[in-house]
């Protein structure tokens, strides 16, 4: 079996090994001798758009219930992992596994039909910066409708879901009004709850408040560190909120032009950056 | 010759017959067109450019052409090719088919204007394709296209009047019929001319609740 | 087989030119109306803007057919002091009528269109409301009101169709001729077809053409010149047409 933590950094990276190893929150689960299969694995992926490459050939691999954070310079490429993990792109290269199995092939090396490809996809959930919630749906209508026709329960069933998620949300008494009614603070809960309804085992977070006001966005992270807290979910996290970006999560990776420049626990990065480039971003990103 | 209140009265029952008929002939060309146009639209979107070019093709041809001369086209010479319908079927088809090709051009601008990340959000949630289609993008589609069909709608029974020049018994025609009996014409074509008038007012009403239910949701 | 109705071909284009006299006609009447209902309908005083957007809706109420029927049979019963409409000129008028007030719609737009900081600078400078209209307002605002006009002026082609009603002997008018004597029905309504279509495809064109020299277009491309020097060579018709975003 492969290390459970890999990364296209190499040289300096390997100077600090001892730093490495009596950090212990750097890799939670990841025991020495048998590590769990990764909830998500990027094995090699590249993709371009057109003649702009955005990633190259990136290795990463997220544990079941570890939460990873991609920091990096707008373009670097962070938001384009999301977008792969949850099939909405294809790679141009290489391979993504959602706990081990393969979104881009079958087992005979082929492409995977649409159907496989739901059926893969469906431990992972995402919320998006620009909330995207179905605007012609109450509130109640956006989070049952996928647990009434994926998840198939009846009405009552995904009813009770729906309104526990609510509450989970703290915006249960919201459940008619309309997405145009809300606060974005509140639409991105919204979108966070209908995520959550599914159940799904990986929750994808795209720069979920860099759309809101400073204090929106402040009701949005608590959820998140909520559910960070009372769930084993695991967590991918694209975001330019460092302060959140320390406190959520058990590693931080910093993208730059497609590649991974440098990975380690929040204090790693945040207190002690090794890279020039981590440096460089972080300071212009705490000084705005 | 001046305005003749007991004539008046004596052809407003003919006349209303053709408001009734012409009702007709606008609901069930308005049927084909909404329903047509949006069955247009999502094959149009789903089949690629083949299908998208087939419509682009269908509606240069109709944009370029006077409705009169299609109605002649399909009154005269259908029954040539053997195909022999009333010409009520007639001018409701040809209606019909051309604001179909029309509205199917609304739908699919409605269609295009729907975010990116509405379907990008579909596919987080897993949504079955035919689920994303009748649950998702179809109703904000029909919701954005609102006001432009029921314009169209509009057009429409406007242009019903023209059934008249093959047979079909709309208000136009009634007037002309009324006139050519009696050789008198002012007051079968005024008060047809009010009457057509008059039949706008429950578009406008339409428009105008659509848009008030429309600001109240955005509000 | 078809010969019988190339027999007639010189007439059925007399009928052409007739179709296309009467469109010419409407459309420039359109044109017209259009500017004069539209400037109205922007008018500062209320019942102005009242009255004008009265006519535009009352024009807009029934299709051109009905008001034409209307305006001949019905209209001289009424006023019989009027001398017996010229079938030609009624036609002419009806459709500049109706064709302007749709188009009044879009003048209105595109004046609306044009951001209201134009304006301010005119009174800034002095310039007297109708000579802002004129000099500055309505050059910058025709770039919205052209396009929008090329498409009704190809509705006004269509339209055209209606005059056969009243015997204005168009193409239409003796294409049926042509129909009732050969009984060639597809062949003639084919024909008649396909030159409606060029007709149109031709009024299409030459609006293209228009939008080409209005004065704000020309100002756009010209101020894209500097960033796409190899254009500079070509001659203006091989540019990119830019119109406002």
């Amino acid at each position: 079996m492969r290390e459970p933590m890999r990364s296209n950094v190499s040289a300096p990276s390997a100077v600090e090994p001892a730093a490495k190893e009596s950090d212990g929150v750097r890799m939670p689960g990841a025991g020495p001798a048998q590590s769990p299969t990764p909830a998500i694995r990027f094995t090699r992926v590249s993709k371009a758009f057109g003649s702009s490459q955005i990633l190259t050939e990136l290795d990463l691999d997220v544990l079941p219930g570890e939460k990873v954070t991609l920091i990096g310079p707008s373009g670097s490429g962070k938001t384009t992992v999301l977008r792969l993990a949850m099939t909405l792109e294809r790679p141009t290269s290489g391979d993504i596994r959602l706990f081990g199995e393969s979104i881009i092939h079958n087992d005979e090396g082929l492409p995977r039909s649409s159907r496989d490809e739901a059926r893969i996809r469906s431990c992972c959930g995402m919320v998006f910066q620009q909330f995207n919630l179905f605007p012609h749906m109450t509130v109640l209508e956006n989070l049952v409708l996928a647990p009434r026709t994926v998840l198939k329960l009846d009405k009552e069933e995904s009813r009770e879901l729906a309104m526990e998620h609510l509450r989970l949300v703290g915006l249960s008494q919201k459940a008619s009004s309309y997405p145009g009614q809300l606060s974005g603070g509140q639409q991105q809960r919204i979108a966070i709850a209908r995520a959550l309804a599914l159940r799904p085992q990986i929750l994808l977070l795209d720069e979920i408040t860099s759309s809101l006001d400073p204090e929106l966005a402040g009701e949005v992270l608590e959820v998140i560190r909520n559910v960070a807290h009372v769930t084993q979910i695991t967590l991918l996290i694209v975001t330019h909120e460092m302060r959140f970006a320390r406190e959520v999560s058990d590693r931080v990776a910093m993208f730059d032009g497609g590649r991974i420049v440098e990975q380690g626990s929040p204090d790693e990065i945040f207190g002690n950056p090794r890279s020039e480039r981590t440096k460089a971003f972080l300071q212009s990103v705490l000084n705005h | 010759m001046s305005w003749d209140w007991s004539y008046a009265a004596q052809i407003l029952p003919d006349l209303l017959w053709g408001v009734w008929v012409t009702v007709v002939v606008t609901t069930a060309c308005s049927a084909i067109a909404l329903t047509g146009g949006l069955a247009i639209a999502v094959i149009g979107s789903t089949c690629g450019p083949a299908g998208r070019l087939c419509v682009r093709v269908m509606i240069e041809l109709f944009r370029g052409v006077p409705i009169l001369v299609l109605l002649y086209f399909g009154f005269y010479a259908l029954p040539q090719i053997g195909v022999t319908l009333a010409p009520a079927a007639i001018g409701i088809l040809v209606l019909g088919v051309v604001y179909a090709a029309y509205c199917s051009e609304v739908y699919r601008g409605a269609l295009m204007t729907i975010p990116p990340g509405i379907h990008d959000a579909c596919v987080a949630l897993s949504l079955p394709t035919r689920v994303i289609w009748l649950r998702v993008l179809l109703p904000l589609a029909i919701q954005k296209s609102m006001p432009a069909l029921i314009n169209y709608v509009l057009v429409l029974y406007r242009q019903s009047a023209f059934l008249f020049a093959i047979g079909v018994p709309v208000l136009l025609a009634r007037a002309q019929i009324a006139g050519y009996q009696s050789f008198r014409y002012l007051e079968p074509y005024t008060l047809a001319g009010l009457l057509y008038l008059l039949m706008n007012l429950p578009f406008v009403y339409l428009l105008h609740r659509y848009r008030m239910t429309n600001a109240g949701a955005h509000a | 087989m078809m010969t019988a109705v190339f027999e007639y071909f010189p007439a059925i284009l007399d009928g052409l030119l007739t179709t296309a006299i009467v469109a010419l006609l409407s459309i420039i009447g359109a044109a017209i109306v259009s500017v004069l209902l539209g400037v109205l309908r922007n008018s500062g005083q209320m019942h102005v803007r009242a009255a004008a957007g009265g006519a535009v809706e009352l024009l807009r109420g029934a299709s051109a057919l009905v008001y034409l029927f209307w305006a001949y049979y019905a209209l001289p019963a009424l006023v019989p002091e009027l001398p017996r409409f010229d079938p030609f000129i009624a036609s002419i008028a009806v459709l500049s009528l109706v064709g302007g007030a749709y188009g009044s719609e879009i003048v209105r737009g595109g004046l609306q269109a044009v951001p209201r900081g134009q304006s301010d600078a005119c009174r800034a400078l002095g310039l007297r409301p109708h000579q802002a209209l004129i000099r500055v307002i309505l050059p910058q605002a025709l770039s919205q009101i052209v396009p929008g006009f090329a498409s009704l002026a190809v509705d006004l082609v269509k339209w055209t169709s209606i005059v056969s009603f009243v015997g204005v002997q168009d193409v239409l008018y003796v294409a049926n001729s042509v129909r009732s004597i050969t009984y060639e029905t597809t062949a003639v309504f084919l024909i008649v077809a396909a030159l409606y279509w060029v007709l149109c495809l031709l009024v299409s064109l030459t609006f293209l053409a228009i939008e080409r020299t209005l004065p704000l277009n020309r100002a756009l491309r010209a101020s894209r010149r500097p960033t796409e020097l190899p254009l500079k060579g070509r001659p203006l018709s091989a540019q990119p047409l830019v119109l406002q975003e």
